[in-house]
């Protein structure tokens, strides 16, 4: 699940040059209205006045940016707010969210692709607006400038989102949650804004070309945001495919065991020993050697500490069937460690701050892997039963 | 009207659509402008009577974009 901070900063480094190729348009547009209105009402003189943006004055600028992107904020939130609701609604559970992030990074990755012009086949990664909307947008992009107009046009972004909007368009979706939702979409739209200002504010001195190569910066981000994604669906799914864990089985092969045998309760049957005492001749009797053959254990108990940024240990042995009791401990944890996912044994939960929370494992069979991890599938971990 | 189908090797996002979306409020006679991202197409319904083929093109080539006719 990608948090509001992870939105936020996606906003910050590539969703405002993302947004501003695709909506830059429409804003210019309701400045260049701005500009006329302004020359006609006087505000400026001048020839220099009447056509170019340039002239109108900076706090007309400003003004027009801040409500056209408030707007956009707003409408977004609002957005997020009906993406996460939808997604409650659909009932997302671990395997689902986990595809549904498996499908993110799909669509990010593709969306780069597209963007560096790899091959005309990623173009099917964009969505179209309708004619119909974009028909719409355009004529009242156009119309006279008034207060309302960047506000309207900033509320219309959400028609046409760029290839990162859409991306969190799904993610909101993915929180299942309707507050969640609308937090993501708003912090990941608050994060476009410095960029989306800063650039617009001083739009008609960046050449087509800075701007196509800004473009290729963030296609490539793309790329490695949508990685990560995968990265978490597969962690999600339980797939030993994911990097992290098969980087951690290749490095690791003596995994630390911290399981402790609870003894069987019952007292062994007695064993009968022929006795042979042999007299010495000077010297204590010899008593034979009695070794009682250990009985298998009842239950292990199984621990995992959920730190701040990991589980620990991340890697560890226990004995295969042998019934288990995993024990999660938490002290003063805050972190989405919390949120835990065993999708073998069906939990979902989110841990108390500080406490233990214990979990029956069944038997398991010798050379089976029981995962774990957060419930973004970022954090992970697992038990090798042998 | 006529309706004829051109190939727009520029169109690289669907703000690039919805500036070609644009001559049928920029160009009289033309009645239908759709452009499409995916297929780099732009369709374009229009009164030859009021706008010839080539004002057309030329207006399209005008908004920066390579065309050429496919239908």
């Amino acid at each position: 699940m990608i948090t509001i901070w992870i939105a936020f900063i996606t906003g910050l480094t590539t969703g405002g040059l993302g947004c501003l190729a695709l909506q830059g348009g429409l804003l210019t547009s309701s400045l260049a209205r701005q500009a006329e209105t302004d020359a006609l009402r006087g505000k400026r003189s001048g020839p220099a006045a009447i056509t170019a943006t340039s002239g109108m004055s900076g706090a007309s600028i400003a003004r027009t940016i801040l409500l056209f992107l408030g707007a956009k904020t707003v409408a977004h939130a609002v957005l997020g707010f009906f993406l996460g609701a939808l997604g409650a609604f659909l009932r997302l559970n671990a395997l689902t969210r986990a595809l549904l992030q498996f499908g993110i990074g799909v669509f990010m990755i593709g969306n780069a692709l597209r963007m560096l012009n790899v091959h005309p086949i990623f173009r099917y990664f964009a969505f179209e607006p309708p004619a119909q909307i974009t028909r719409y947008v355009r004529r009242t992009s156009k119309r006279e400038a008034s207060f309302a107009l960047p506000i309207f046009l900033g509320v219309l972004t959400v028609l046409i989102p760029c290839g990162i909007s859409q991306t969190m368009m799904m993610a909101a979706m993915g929180t299942g949650n309707a507050w969640m939702g609308a937090s993501l979409m708003a912090a990941f739209t608050l994060g476009t804004c410095p960029v989306f200002f800063g650039v617009a504010y001083s739009a008609m001195r960046i050449g087509a070309k800075l701007e196509h190569t800004f473009m290729r910066v963030v296609a490539v981000v793309m790329v490695l945001f949508g990685l990560v994604a995968l990265e978490s669906g597969l962690n999600l799914m339980g797939s030993p495919l994911s990097a992290s864990r098969l980087a951690r089985s290749l490095r690791d092969d003596g995994a630390t065991t911290s399981v402790v045998l609870i003894p069987t309760q019952v007292a062994p049957e007695p064993t009968t020993v022929s006795q042979e005492i042999v007299m010495e001749p000077a010297g204590d009797p010899i008593e034979p050697d009695i070794t009682p053959t250990p009985a298998p254990p009842e239950k292990q108990t199984i621990y995992v500490q959920a730190m701040q940024d990991s589980y620990l240990p991340p890697r560890q042995r226990a004995l295969a069937n042998v019934p288990a009791e995993l024990v999660f401990i938490t002290d003063f944890t805050r972190s989405c460690t919390r949120a835990l996912v065993i999708r073998e044994l069906g939990v979902e939960t989110y841990l108390a701050e500080s406490g233990r929370e214990t979990f029956e494992v069944p038997p398991m069979a010798p050379g089976a892997v029981l995962r774990f991890s957060c419930s973004a599938g970022i954090y992970t971990g697992e038990i090798i039963f042998e | 009207m006529v309706k004829k189908t051109y190939r727009i090797p520029g169109i690289e996002c669907a703000m690039c659509a919805m500036a070609l979306q644009s001559l049928e409020d920029d160009v009289p006679g033309v009645r239908r402008a759709n452009a499409s991202y995916r297929h780099q197409r732009l369709e374009v319904e229009f009164d030859e009577t009021k706008v010839t083929e080539e004002e057309l093109l030329a207006a399209i080539v005008d908004l920066g974009y390579d065309v050429e006719a496919i239908a």
